[in-house]
């Protein structure tokens, strides 16, 4: 398997190597050394918590920069429904497209009738699917990350359904080839992202081979430009192809409105996240046919790359919603043509990622283990984050992986120090 | 004593004598709702560390979640002692409760003594013995009236 690379970077001029951001990593994932932060990429699923944790504004994102879309003779955006929200209650979306094409991308595409009927497909799929069930959600790549790290168990409950941006853009280079009269290669589609997730998913696709997607720009560094773009007006055509039940993909909750045959169940937040899949794990919900999930707290809206907080990007994106009214862009029948033809089946299979362990042999396993549980028995248990790791527990783990020594601990070597004092009969108390 | 036992499974490991690589015990508390299901926890994140075959882990896991909460439902207080041997994973669950009167009828699919509140949390569909029955290779359950009960089951480890 091909090593991942970290989707964010610690920028050590701004890290002042405190440990807000190891502190609320779900999996561990960042040491703090020599006064900056670094990310194990392994761990890593992109949840971005350290992004929004951090008070410096050290951590950056990996996103395309201009230079990337200059390699392409036709740039196109695809941005997610969650752009739409950005800008108040009372934008069209065709004003965001619109917008777009000042920035420098020739066109900009709404995706919101593939969300309906990506919700099409997986509804129709449930008659015919098999177990394991409850059916997971692969739309959030953070979930999916974490299904391969750390619930390897759960990788055949996933939906065995292609991502909305995916699709959107393996149909949307076909067509813009065919309109321009240009090579598929040199269009450059970038979508303008609410996550790191969903730039990593460009960056290391999972379930197919190659990304549709060129790349993707951050909804946080887009909005100041788009926003003054859009004042200069332009857009007074509205383009009345967006799909209601569609952009409600940004929010918890909106991928299981349009589902007419499955009893369903949304799960937000990692923690929350976390409790459902460990239970899952143990044989639990089993009555449940799909769980919608995602690994930031209120769907798409709040992601660690948006502008607008979660709470008013909602309200704006009903708002929103209201205006497009409840026609429905798709037909049945040309869903269940389309998944005739495989259209929204995965490439390849998604396997896991699980990080090694300490030892293969049970022998040995279980040796480690008492050594694991005799070194935690030495440690304060404050997982105050100074020795580097996170937490006492995971300050035994690097030790048992070599990573580092359990003198790291600053309460040990403390406690060192003044034996060490008593012995030469320095410290009178 | 009008000690009952039953059993299934062709026993491979014996239950006396064999090599312990690992074991540890767990307390549980009956009525105490609020911590259930965490000796389950416990064991299935212990069982990980050790690289054990992920069905096996899953196995064992849904047959513990099921046994924990028949202590917490049923019994007032047992102790649930995970055993890691060089072929299989056991546990045995000794609890001090209720017991059970007549065990061929609570392996029975859908039968349950649950009272109404106890539906109410989600649980007494009568699958908790069948469940265990179902994920383990061995099991034996052996029960008094009034004094209480003892499961074994045993998870074979592959190769």
């Amino acid at each position: 398997m091909v090593p991942r690379e970290p989707s964010i970077l610690f920028d050590p001029a701004r890290c002042v190597g405190c440990v807000a951001c190891s502190q609320v990593c779900p999996t561990k994932a960042i040491r703090v050394a020599a006064g900056c932060a670094v990310v194990k990429p392994d761990l890593c699923i992109d949840c971005d918590a350290c992004i929004r944790a951090c008070r410096y504004d050290a951590v950056q994102a990996r996103l395309s920069t201009p230079a990337d879309l200059a390699r392409f003779k036709y740039k196109v955006a695809i941005p997610s429904m969650t752009l739409y929200a950005q800008f108040g209650r009372d934008i069209h979306p065709s004003q965001v497209l619109h917008g777009l094409t000042r920035l420098g991308f020739d066109r900009a595409y709404d995706m919101s009738w593939m969300n309906e009927m990506v919700a099409g497909a997986i509804d129709a799929t449930f008659s015919e699917a098999g177990g394991p069930w409850p059916k997971i959600s692969v739309t959030c790549p953070a979930i999916v990350r974490l299904v391969q790290v750390r619930y390897p168990d759960l990788l055949d409950n996933l939906v065995q359904i292609e991502t909305p941006r995916e699709l959107a853009a393996k149909v949307l280079r076909r067509r813009v080839a065919a309109e321009q009269q240009i090579q598929p290669q040199d269009i450059g589609i970038f979508f303008i992202t609410p996550c790191t997730a969903i730039m990593n998913s460009i960056v290391a696709p999972v379930g197919l081979e190659q990304s549709n997607l060129d790349g993707a720009f951050a909804i946080s560094e887009i909005c100041g430009p788009l926003l003054k773009a859009m004042k200069l007006g332009g857009a007074e055509e509205r383009d009345d192809q967006i799909s209601r039940a569609g952009i409600r993909w940004a929010t918890s909750g909106g991928e299981l409105m349009g589902m007419r045959n499955t009893n369903t169940m949304s799960v937000h937040s990692l923690r929350d996240v976390e409790y459902v899949f460990d239970h899952l794990e143990a044989g639990k919900f089993q009555s449940v046919d799909l769980i919608e999930a995602y690994i930031c707290p209120d769907g798409c809206i709040s992601g660690g790359l948006t502008i607008e907080g979660r709470y008013a990007a909602g309200r704006n994106l009903q708002h929103i919603g209201r205006q497009l009214g409840t026609q429905s862009l798709v037909k049945e029948e040309k869903v269940r043509s389309l998944m005739r033809e495989h259209f929204f089946d995965f490439e390849e299979e998604i396997k896991a990622r699980t990080v090694r362990p300490v030892a293969q042999d049970l022998r040995r396993a279980i040796a480690l283990e008492r050594e694991r549980q005799d070194l935690l028995a030495r440690l304060p248990k404050k997982d105050c984050g100074a020795c580097g790791a996170p937490d006492c527990a995971t300050l035994v783990e690097d030790t048992l992986r070599d990573e580092a020594i359990i003198d790291d601990c600053i309460f040990l070597r403390l406690a060192r120090c003044e034996e060490a004092a008593a012995k030469r009969g320095e410290v009178s108390r | 004593m009008n000690e009952s036992r039953w059993s299934t499974g062709e026993p491979r490991v014996p239950w006396e004598g064999a090599e312990i690589l690992y074991s540890e015990s767990f307390q549980i508390v009956g009525d105490d709702f609020e911590h259930g299901g965490e000796a389950a926890a416990k064991i299935k994140a212990m069982l990980k560390q050790f690289g054990l075959d992920t069905a096996v882990i899953r196995r064992l896991s849904i047959a513990n979640f099921e046994a924990e909460m028949n202590v917490i439902m049923y019994a007032r207080e047992a102790e649930m002692q995970l055993q890691v041997l060089p072929t299989a994973v056991r546990v045995i669950l000794s609890d001090r409760g209720q017991g059970i009167p007549d065990i061929a009828q609570a392996l029975q699919e859908g039968y349950s003594t649950a009272t109404p509140q106890m539906r109410q949390r989600g649980f007494g569909a009568g699958l908790g013995l069948p469940n265990i029955k179902r994920n383990t290779d061995e099991f034996e359950i052996v029960s008094t009236p009034g004094v209480g009960t003892t499961l074994r089951y045993t998870i074979h480890l592959q190769g």
